[in-house]
């Protein structure tokens, strides 16, 4: 089909596509962060046990394969009585493992910072909270600003396990799948999406670099 | 003098008084409280849904069952080395496009290596599953997955080798000039070992994702591990337990690999990977 | 214990694992007293200095300072170790902050000075360490002479009853070494209470009121300097001085 015809007869699939993607990504990321940040308190605070909980997840949700989690979720769960609509199920899957990445981030954002300053603000007089405030969290969210940037690309690639679930509207590989099945979409249906994900990227990219560049450590 | 290295982590809390040790000791009864009392819940949930049965779990210890997953492993790593073999020569290629004098070929193999890192792996796996055979084409079902996963890793692999050949100090390549070697036999016997050796644990990296990925194959039918799990599924009907045990066989190969990236990175002095 | 005793150390004991670093350490520093802590490494006079403020903790005895106990914790160590300035060996000024922030944090942050005169103090305390023209750089941007010169800045501006040293030149070149050892001269001059962990023989010889020598973290001798560098009592104080002049 040329791009005339695949616009005026799947324009509207292809904007579905889109905002769906769009909106997985926002929704996943955000939900990425908040656990991420969690799991990171887990992994530096003093208590054990927690430490432990905090590296035990980041080791599984680093590790195990998107379509494994996926198909745990939608499959596996049911047969414990706990049934997740499909677009939980997705929008889970791509929460939890960007959660373990970036929690990753933020560790190495953390010890980036280096032992030295923190005896430093501590041989000042400054509390913990005041330490944290003021030395540690803006140094780490400024080192993690590029890692972070990739997070967010990296949820956007991963939102497109939505394609492997009947969600209506489906996501921007859902939609190329969707209408190659039905008729013969030929190359351009797939670049139109490959356009859509490669635009979104490359502004996230943009974006990114520019924040960093305004905040970045002279080191 | 500190005779133990201490890493940023434990440096953010005091060494502990009296009256924090005791904090500690309360808070870390709770959270282990609060972990088991998290774990019985899933056992519960297990056990209500009568998931430890025997039935469920007894062919585990079949060698069949095992000789089965281990075919799955096969496929699934046959795919990954031929992926990873694939995405490392056109890495190399947009590699060597990125970095040489021609200004034309820079700006094409910075878009293709875009490109590749911004499109979703599902989706060239649609490309080649759904329209490559539209163009008349038919590719034997293992190219159908390798390529594609290929494909979407060369870009990352491209960008590594080239993060390498910067690595290189300048002063390398002006001592080999200088003992007259020419640019191409510069590049190939002083820079590019030099190079490849620092990207070594990013490259490692990269194979997770490759893994990752092939488990994608069963959109196409090649039997991977994951398509493999399917059979046993529908032979014992114990679709829990095996999509579980799959989940952490993948676990502990991706685990392992990135243990290996780290050990690597660790002992050549360059920064761990994180990727995705 | 005097009335003027600014920092005491009893029977301090402290292991790493199975290391013993530090062996029933006493010491006892009078206000305005320059002690310089010399040794070999590994001798534990870094951890020694370090425990003052507790930046290492300690299996037993005690700090006290001025005739109070250092709390092992919480607000009020926050609170004793803002009245203790301390030098790093690797400077550790705050990366993201400039050279004047640097200096005016804890006057600002801690002791809730007002921000405007906390920053005329910082920029009278750049300008005598010499530093004033680099006011809004970024710590990266100066030599390590310089950071480590508006670290010193960075401590005085808490206006401390005492100031610890641990290596202020072992990570510095040799040409910047002496632009440090003058501001600290100058600041022994003015009668600033100092513990001071060395390598700088000659500069522990001019400024120094004593000299602690420790070894296997054992506080071995203690002396004045004309004394312990002319007349070492104890053979470990003879062999280390010999090494050090070859």
């Amino acid at each position: 089909m040329s791009i005339g015809e695949l616009l005026s007869v799947y324009g509207e699939k292809y904007l579905q596509g889109l905002l769906t993607t769009w909106e997985l990504t926002i929704f996943s990321f955000i939900g990425a962060m908040i656990i991420g940040v969690i799991i990171t308190v887990f992994r530096v605070c003093p208590i054990k046990p927690l430490r432990l909980f905090g590296e035990f997840y980041v080791q599984i949700f680093r590790n195990i394969p998107g379509a494994a989690l996926l198909i745990l979720l939608v499959y596996a769960l049911p047969e414990l009585d706990l049934i997740l609509s499909y677009h939980s199920c997705v929008l889970t899957a791509t929460t939890l493992i960007p959660a373990s990445f970036c929690s990753e981030y933020l560790m190495s954002g953390i010890n980036a910072i280096g032992i030295g300053q923190i005896e430093a603000a501590r041989s000042i007089g400054m509390t913990f909270p005041l330490m944290m405030r003021k030395i540690v969290i803006p140094q780490a969210v400024r080192f993690s600003i590029l890692p972070m940037t990739n997070l967010l690309i990296a949820t956007m690639l991963t939102t497109s396990l939505a394609s492997q679930v009947p969600l209506s509207p489906t996501d921007l590989t859902g939609v190329v799948s969707y209408i190659n099945t039905r008729s013969v979409g030929g190359v351009t249906s797939f670049l139109i999406s490959a356009f859509f994900y490669c635009i979104t990227a490359v502004v996230i990219g943009q974006l990114g670099n520019l924040l960093d560049k305004k905040v970045r450590i002279l080191r | 003098m500190n005779t133990y290295t201490r890493t940023v982590r434990d440096a953010l809390y005091e060494e502990p008084g009296k009256k924090a040790k005791k904090q500690i000791a309360v808070a870390t009864a709770i959270s282990l409280v609060a972990i088991a009392v998290f774990i019985f819940f899933i056992a519960k949930a297990f056990y209500d849904n009568g998931q430890f049965d025997a039935k469920y779990w007894s062919f585990f210890t079949k060698y069949t069952t095992w000789r089965f997953i281990a075919n799955g492993l096969v496929g699934t790593l046959e795919a990954a080395f031929l992926a990873g073999l694939m995405a490392f020569i056109i890495g190399m290629i947009f590699m060597i496009g990125r970095i040489c004098n021609y200004k034309i070929l820079n700006r094409i193999a910075t878009v293709l290596i875009e490109f590749t890192r911004g499109v979703p792996t599902l989706l060239f796996i649609y490309f080649f599953f759904l329209i490559v055979p539209q163009l008349g084409i038919n590719l034997p079902s293992i190219f159908r997955i390798s390529i594609p996963v290929a494909i979407s890793a060369c870009g990352v692999v491209a960008e590594v080798l080239r993060s390498g050949v910067n690595a290189v100090p300048k002063g390398q390549k002006e001592a080999a000039l200088s003992l007259g070697m020419t640019e191409s036999k510069t590049f190939t016997k002083i820079i590019f070992p030099q190079a490849i050796h620092q990207v070594i644990p990013a490259l490692i990296a990269e194979i997770v994702i490759v893994v990752k990925d092939t488990t994608f194959a069963y959109v196409i039918n090649f039997p991977d591990l994951m398509q493999n799990a399917k059979v046993l599924i529908s032979n014992y009907d114990a679709l829990l337990s095996v999509y579980l045990v799959v989940a952490v066989i993948y676990i502990i190969i991706n685990y392992i690999l990135n243990k290996i990236s780290v050990a690597i990175a660790r002992r050549t002095q360059t920064s761990p990977v994180i990727t995705r | 214990m005097s009335e003027n005793t600014v920092i005491e150390l009893k029977h301090i004991d402290k292991h790493y694992g199975n290391l013993h670093v530090l062996k029933d350490v006493n010491l006892s520093i009078k206000k305005g007293e320059v002690v310089v802590i010399i040794g070999p490494s590994g001798s534990g006079k870094s951890t020694l200095c370090r425990t003052i403020n507790r930046l290492e903790g300690i299996d037993s005895g005690e700090v006290l300072i001025e005739g109070e106990k250092l709390p092992d914790s919480g607000k009020e160590l926050a609170k004793l170790r803002s009245r203790i300035g301390m030098v790093f060996q690797s400077f550790n000024l705050f990366a993201h902050k400039t050279i004047l922030e640097n200096v005016t944090i804890g006057p600002v942050e801690v002791l809730h000075m007002n921000k405007t005169e906390a920053e005329k103090e910082a920029m009278e305390l750049l300008k005598r360490v010499g530093v004033a023209s680099q006011a809004n750089k970024v710590p990266a941007q100066l030599s390590g002479g310089q950071q480590q010169r508006v670290a010193i800045a960075r401590s005085l501006a808490m206006h401390p009853i005492a100031m610890l040293f641990d290596e202020p030149t072992s990570a510095l070149d040799p040409e910047m070494i002496n632009e440090v050892l003058n501001v600290m001269t100058e600041l022994a001059r003015e009668g600033m209470t100092m513990v001071i962990v060395s390598h700088e023989m000659n500069f522990a010889r001019r400024v120094a009121d004593r000299v602690v020598f420790m070894a296997d973290g054992e506080l071995i001798e203690e002396n004045t300097p004309e004394e312990f560098f002319e007349h070492p009592k104890t053979q470990r104080a003879k062999d280390f001085l010999d090494s050090i002049k070859k």
